[in-house]
């Protein structure tokens, strides 16, 4: 499969890679790990007049602890997510594990996945679990946006075409925190999930209640969606099966699935419920592993 | 749309070319190195046939652009022998008959290469999940998986 023809430009710092896109508009497209804008290319969804490639910008590299938060780059692989690292939490090295295969992990990266923004995709689950927030850089300087609202709809976000996202942030991992990652697809690679969910918990100090909970759900709406009914029944109850049922069920009425070649709504609703269930979990006996998440 | 000149490393030799923007790295090895042992197959990442190690991890290089490898170091399968005598993952795969119609032998190689690099005595949930990226229509994996791990041993004793 043939790539349309394209110019090529590579940036060697942000504020040329800003200019070029200034110029060029939609006309130009950045280019991070290419699994998915090359495949888009082959099959000709698009024909940008040029490709932009990020390889070369520092400012999207790296992960770094800053103060409370932690920044990761946006150039960052899903293979280097997946192994872990100091300002790695646990969660969303869960989520990079099971993106694609070692090939696809080894090029994908954290900006491409969140600007590719498919329902179920690996890594934006769990960072909107995650209360994360992306740093999106444009002409007029830097913008903060939590993913909580970043989706607009399949591909589709708000992120305007002359920025770059530049950064992810995140809340530095405490302990008493835990993470639990749920991917459900016909084969066990290479897959794009047919439902996935992505469980975030927050205990007391007593190590029982529950202070705080996030629950993400993919494939079962246009966007990678919270569960924010899921989320009320856990704040405040006790971290049990009695409440993770509660809050599976919840989850499940919060879905907005469809019917398609891959599964009927019905029963994505229902694997809604199971995968939350078993997130929550997986999330707890993390959370109460005393281990540091992210370590 | 001008031509670009590049220059990498491949099998530890330094080479030049003259690439298309829009040429992937599986083209460059291929049509203009005669590289011959990587193959083209899905195009899309699907298939693992096409798969490289750049520097030092595997790619699909279907989804490489050959403008991508400017300055990094490729392995690719005709990399891996020293003279007539085979890499013991390559006689493995010999002698487990590992290999049918061998489309996908290369690329199921380089993956299993890398995982043994990193990973010298892999489990065979760590066999399954390192190759996870390559299809094979013939063989059934499972004397795929036996040859890493005979693979894997020999090369432990040396
Ligand atoms: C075989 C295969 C299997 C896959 N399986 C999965 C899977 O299981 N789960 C999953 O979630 N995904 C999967 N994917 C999709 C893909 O790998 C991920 O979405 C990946 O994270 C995309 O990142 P990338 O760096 O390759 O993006 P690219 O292809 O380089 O870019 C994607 C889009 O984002 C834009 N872009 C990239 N980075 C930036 C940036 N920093 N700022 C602004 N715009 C940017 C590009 O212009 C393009 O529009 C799969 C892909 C393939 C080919
Ligand atoms: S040809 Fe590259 S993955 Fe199939
Ligand atoms: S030997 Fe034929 S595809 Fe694997």
């Amino acid at each position: 499969m043939l790539l349309p023809p394209f110019e090529y430009y590579r940036p060697s710092n942000l504020e040329q890679a800003l200019a070029l896109l200034r110029e060029m508009g939609d006309q130009a497209h950045p280019l991070a790990g290419g699994t998915d804008l090359l495949v888009n290319l082959k099959l000709k969804k698009l024909a940008p007049k040029a490709l932009l490639d990020l390889g070369g910008l520092e400012e999207l590299k790296g992960s770094r602890a800053d103060g409370g938060q932690v920044s990761l780059g946006a150039l960052n692989s899903a293979s280097r997510l997946a192994s872990g690292g100091p300002h790695v939490p646990r969660l969303l090295a869960m989520g990079a594990g099971a993106l694609g295969s070692p090939q696809v992990r080894n090029r994908a990266t954290l900006g491409g996945n969140l600007v590719t923004a498919r329902p179920a995709a690996d890594l934006c689950l769990p960072l909107l679990a995650l209360g994360a927030r992306a740093v999106l850089t444009g002409p007029q300087g830097s913008r903060e946006v939590s993913l909580d609202g970043y989706f607009q709809g399949p591909g589709y976000t708000v992120k305007e075409p002359g920025e770059i996202l530049t950064r992810v942030l995140l809340e530095a991992p405490k302990p008493g925190q835990g993470g639990g990652y749920q991917k459900l697809g016909l084969r066990q690679a290479l897959e794009i999930a047919l439902v996935n969910v992505a469980a975030h918990l927050e205990l007391e100090p007593d190590g029982k209640t529950i202070a705080m909970a996030r629950v993400a759900l993919g494939a079962v709406a246009p966007v990678p969606m919270l569960a924010p009914s899921a989320a009320q029944v856990l704040q405040g109850a006790k971290a049990d099966e009695k409440s993770f049922t509660a809050a599976a069920q919840a989850a499940a009425a919060d879905a907005k699935p469809i019917d398609d070649h891959r599964g009927s709504a019905a029963y994505r609703r229902d694997m809604a419920r199971t995968l939350t269930l078993r997130a929550l979990r997986q999330a707890l006996a993390q959370a109460q592993g005393g281990k540091e998440v992210g370590a | 749309m001008s031509k670009l000149a590049i220059s990498l490393t491949v099998n530890g030799v330094q080479r030049q070319a003259l690439v298309e923007p829009n040429q992937t790295l599986t083209s460059l090895l291929r049509d203009e190195l005669n590289l011959t042992g990587t193959k083209h197959g899905c195009g899309v990442g699907d298939c693992g046939c096409c798969t490289v190690i750049l520097d030092g991890e595997t790619v699909n290089s279907c989804l490489v652009l050959a403008v991508q490898a400017q300055g990094r170091e490729v392995m690719t399968i005709e990399g891996l022998a020293q003279g007539i005598r085979l890499h013991p993952l390559q006689q493995a795969f010999v002698d487990h008959g590992a290999i049918q119609c061998g489309f996908c032998t290369p690329g199921m190689i380089l993956s299993a290469k890398a995982l043994l690099d990193r990973t010298p005595q892999p489990t065979r949930a760590e066999i399954t999940k390192g190759l996870s990226g390559n299809l094979c229509r013939c063989t059934g994996y499972e004397k795929i998986v036996e040859a890493v791990q005979d693979a894997a041993g020999k090369m432990e004793r040396g």
